[in-house]
């Protein structure tokens, strides 16, 4: 312990995307390609003292296996400072295409933890209908249903839980894609949870399949990948993970402070 | 015509999303090493899932080896779990490559991986799902050329009929010299007889269907194979020896999986081969001679391997590392080169002595998990049937080690069923167990002896090709099955946990080590009757096979439980290790008088004849403890 005291460390946050095939990776499968990626960076990665000594690092919170994101985020302990453009381009060097790192930059050693600090996530969906029979206003209209239900019960493996729209989303947008409607969601994350785009998709998929949304016996499901009714194909994307200041302005995690 | 070479991801991805573990289907991982542009495409294939074939050292080392050789691509493919399967089959999608996801029949060659018996119907999914005929005297002109070869070729002969070629041996110079010659007959426009009579003229290549099956004579009932008249192959395939083990690259592999493996690791391979002279192990005779790296190569292997690969574990693999004459030396380097990195090192087995446990402490650290014993038998004169060369003091005193070392899990492994053995033999297990739980209870601290845990594995003997007990008939199933139940009852203390395998999956492992071609059609029946993954205890079910064999009019027990005469000509004389015949008889006679034969690299030579007809010799890097 007392020499971890002594020495001096320094917190490396990377941002990567999570792209491709490899959208179809599940949490854990990420987290270790990602100490991977920086033991063959040979970067100088602290260890943590004890029975079992690991890598210091932390990751964003998890994305659910078929998601794919835009910006995921880690901070790893490093015991010597690399000037952070040789830092990224060693970490590109060791990445896949896929999973590659996009920027870096040091945050002070006692920043909160990611999961801690990021509050607001923003997604794109892509729905997909074979038949085109729904258009821009349909899932228009069924997202506000969905919106006015307030909240929506789901079932997350046995557990069954509720996502409270309201205090979630903070805004969306529909629009017309090339062969699909884009849907953007400005969602909240914190202690209490957050808003899993999937549930809000299958809620839509439900009205306008004209289903209960709410159901006992066959609750909506909570899992990264599903089969619809109406919606023939969709594809999530994390656009942006960011920290909501105290005036709700929204910062980068490269340069929140608290 | 053949098949095109195309990407064909987009068919398989729609599937992903309803499949367990879609990881294993993605490809794209890190290190992979297959070329867009190729005259000549290999796809070898793992007949298991992603997650069991991606560790395969073999796999590893010959996808290296091909994709070094200019204008050959090698690939992987892997066989999909049954739910991946079923929704291929439904969707119409073909068995595809991993890194190109091209159809695999449309690669100049297919080459299959043979672990052990167990992976028989794997064969035929694989070749189902990638439309490719199960026999050779079925395949056209344009289908691939289908090569098989690992550890588990010595009775070649229950597969036989389903490959083109078999591969004896060790592949590092083989697989080149065939994926050669194939590409020199198919660009000057050989027919397929052509092509396979071609590869049969290379040494170590076994080409089944140039031989022909005869009963006459002193034979077992599945007879023997000669070769076809008019056909100039060799009466007997000789496995290949790689000509200089330690030139080989020691880092073999190069793909980093995504998806979390059992043996998630870096590897290298320290040692080939085992003298220690077993007579129950099929591995100790067929990876001889003995081989060690020089520990300058090991250590510096491991440290490039760490950071290619980005792994935190590395493992020094072998049949018995605690062997390595520089163990010691090599485990102290790597010790301190890896300080302070969160790196481990680990050793798979754990010699039964002293040495053994203090190599195991060197690598452990503070962490001790479990330690991993194999005395194989119980009582001493069972051992000195096997030639396990271990005195109950060895034991004693290995056990106490790793007592007092801070060890507080220990795992024993036995077998039973072997050659000779008596109730006596089986209750000897039990006393031994229970002998080391109070070996524990008395050095342990009385306050962690909560801690302590004994388990002991107990798997069933298999006669196998080119080992001494090779002659040897397996225990009839319902006598596992009580000496199994007599062994249970026999452990008086309820801290030993006994864990035993499967009398019916071993009963189908004998039967798959010692029958001959005429098994192919069970095979393929099983298969038929919806076997797959039978080394997957879910899955497997002797009853299809029971089925399948009535169906050809055979007796699975039969085949299993009649003994072999010492002068009959065996179904798989026509592969053979190099050992001589002259010798394992010898050794099946030592064994029945109890006499114990010592291990070669250790004092003189047994005379097994490996090394003069084979024209090679154990390579130690000093003298071994």
């Amino acid at each position: 312990m007392s020499e971890q005291n002594i020495q001096p460390l320094f917190r490396l946050r990377v941002e990567y995307v999570k792209a491709g095939r490899l959208a179809y990776l599940g949490h854990l499968e990420v987290l270790h390609t990602i100490e991977r990626i920086i033991r063959r960076a040979s970067l100088p990665y602290a260890v943590t003292q004890g029975f079992s000594p690991h890598m210091r690092a932390g990751f964003s919170s998890a994305l659910p296996v078929g998601t794919s994101s835009r910006s995921e985020w880690y901070d790893v302990f490093l015991t010597s400072l690399v000037p952070p453009a040789e830092a990224l381009q060693r970490l590109q060097a060791a990445s896949p295409e896929d999973l590659m790192a996009t920027r870096c930059g040091y945050v002070d050693v006692r920043t909160p933890a990611l999961t801690a600090q990021i509050t607001r996530v923003l997604y794109r969906i892509e729905l997909s209908f074979t038949d085109a029979s729904a258009g821009c206003p349909d899932v228009s209209d069924a997202l506000s249903e969905v919106i006015g239900l307030g909240r929506i019960p789901y079932a997350r493996g046995k557990k069954n839980k509720v996502l409270d729209v309201d205090r979630m989303l903070v805004s969306h947008r529909v629009a017309d894609g090339e062969g699909c409607i884009v849907l953007e969601l400005d969602t909240r994350c914190d202690n209490e949870g957050a808003l899993r785009p999937e549930i809000l998709v299958a809620a839509i998929d439900r009205v306008l399949a004209r289903r209960a949304v709410a159901s006992d016996d066959d609750p909506i499901q909570s899992t990264g990948i599903q089969r619809f009714d109406r919606i023939a194909r969709y594809r999530v994307e994390r656009r942006a993970q960011l920290v909501e200041g105290e005036d709700g302005e929204l910062i980068d995690p490269l340069c929140a402070r608290s | 015509m053949r098949v095109p070479y195309e990407d064909r991801f987009h068919e398989l991805e729609p599937l992903l999303a309803r499949v367990e573990k879609p990881s294993r289907y993605i490809d794209h991982e890190w290190g992979t090493m297959s070329k867009q542009e190729a005259d000549y495409r290999a796809c070898l294939i793992y007949p298991d899932t992603y997650e069991v074939g991606l560790p395969n050292q073999g796999i590893a080392i010959l996808y290296h080896i091909l994709n070094q050789q200019e204008g050959i691509s090698c690939e992987r493919g892997y066989v999909p779990w049954v739910d991946m399967a079923d929704e291929m089959r439904a969707a119409g999608v073909p068995l595809l490559s991993l890194e190109g996801a091209a159809p695999v029949a449309s690669f100049d060659v297919v080459g299959f991986h043979v672990p052990h018996e167990m992976a028989c119907t794997n064969y035929l999914e694989a070749m189902d799902l990638a439309g490719i005929p199960f026999y050779s005297a079925d395949r056209s002109e344009d289908d691939p050329i289908i090569i098989a070869g690992g550890p588990s070729v010595y009775n070649p002969e229950p597969l036989a009929p389903f490959f083109d070629a078999i591969l004896i041996g060790e592949g590092e110079e083989a697989i080149v010299e065939v994926c050669r010659e194939h590409q020199r007959l198919r660009d000057a426009g050989a027919s397929r007889d052509e092509i396979l009579r071609g590869l049969a003229a290379i040494p170590g290549t076994y080409v089944p269907a140039l031989y022909d099956i005869r009963f006459d004579g002193d034979c077992t009932p599945h007879g023997y194979a000669v070769p076809s008249e008019g056909e100039n192959v060799p009466p007997v395939v000789y496995k290949r020896v790689v000509k200089d083990f330690g030139a080989t690259d020691p880092v073999s592999q190069s793909v980093i999986p995504y998806a979390q493996l059992v043996h998630d690791r870096l590897s290298v391979e320290v040692l080939r081969g085992c003298a220690r002279g077993c007579r129950f192990c099929q591995a100790g005779i067929t990876y001889r001679p003995v081989r060690e790296r020089s520990a300058d190569q090991i250590v510096s292997a491991v440290t490039r391997g760490l950071a290619e690969t980005g792994y935190d574990e590395v493992s020094l693999t072998s049949l018995s590392t605690t062997d390595h004459s520089c163990c010691e030396q090599i485990l102290s380097r790597l010790n301190r080169r890896l300080e302070d990195t969160g790196i481990s090192v680990s050793i798979p087995s754990q010699r039964l002595d002293s040495f053994g446990v203090n190599m195991a402490l060197q690598v452990a650290g503070e962490k001790k998990g479990g330690l991993t014993f194999a005395p194989e038998a119980g009582s001493q004169r069972m051992r000195d049937v096997i030639n396990k060369g271990v005195t109950e003091d060895d034991l004693d005193r290995a056990v106490r080690a790793a007592f007092e070392a801070g060890w507080r899990r220990c795992k024993l492994y036995f077998m039973i069923g072997l050659p000779g053995e008596r109730d006596e033999d089986i209750v000897a297990i039990a006393e031994l167990a229970d002998h080391v739980l109070e070996l524990a209870r008395e050095v342990v601290p009385k306050g962690q002896r909560g801690g302590i845990s004994i388990s002991i594995s107990v798997s069933v003997f298999i006669p196998k090709a080119s080992t001494p007990f090779q002659w040897c008939a397996q225990t009839p199933d319902e006598e596992v099955k009580r000496r199994q139940q007599l062994l249970l009852k026999s452990v008086k203390n309820r801290a030993v946990r006994v864990h035993y395998h499967d009398a019916e999956t071993s009963l189908l492992e004998a039967v798959l080590s010692r029958a001959g071609r005429d098994m192919a059609p069970v095979i393929e029946g099983a298969w038929r009757r919806g076997a797959r993954f039978d080394a997957w205890t879910e899955q497997f079910s002797l009853e299809r096979w029971e089925q399948a064999a009535s169906d050809c009019g055979i007796d699975l027990r039969a085949i299993a439980q009649t003994p072999y005469d010492l002068d009959a000509i065996m179904p798989w004389e026509h592969v053979s290790p190099g050992v001589s015949r002259g010798f394992l008889q010898r050794e099946y006679r030592r064994a029945l008088a109890g006499e114990t034969t010592a291990d070669c690299t250790r004092a003189s030579c047994a005379g097994c004849g490996i090394c003069p007809t084979l024209h090679v010799d154990n390579v130690l890097m000093g003298e071994r403890s």
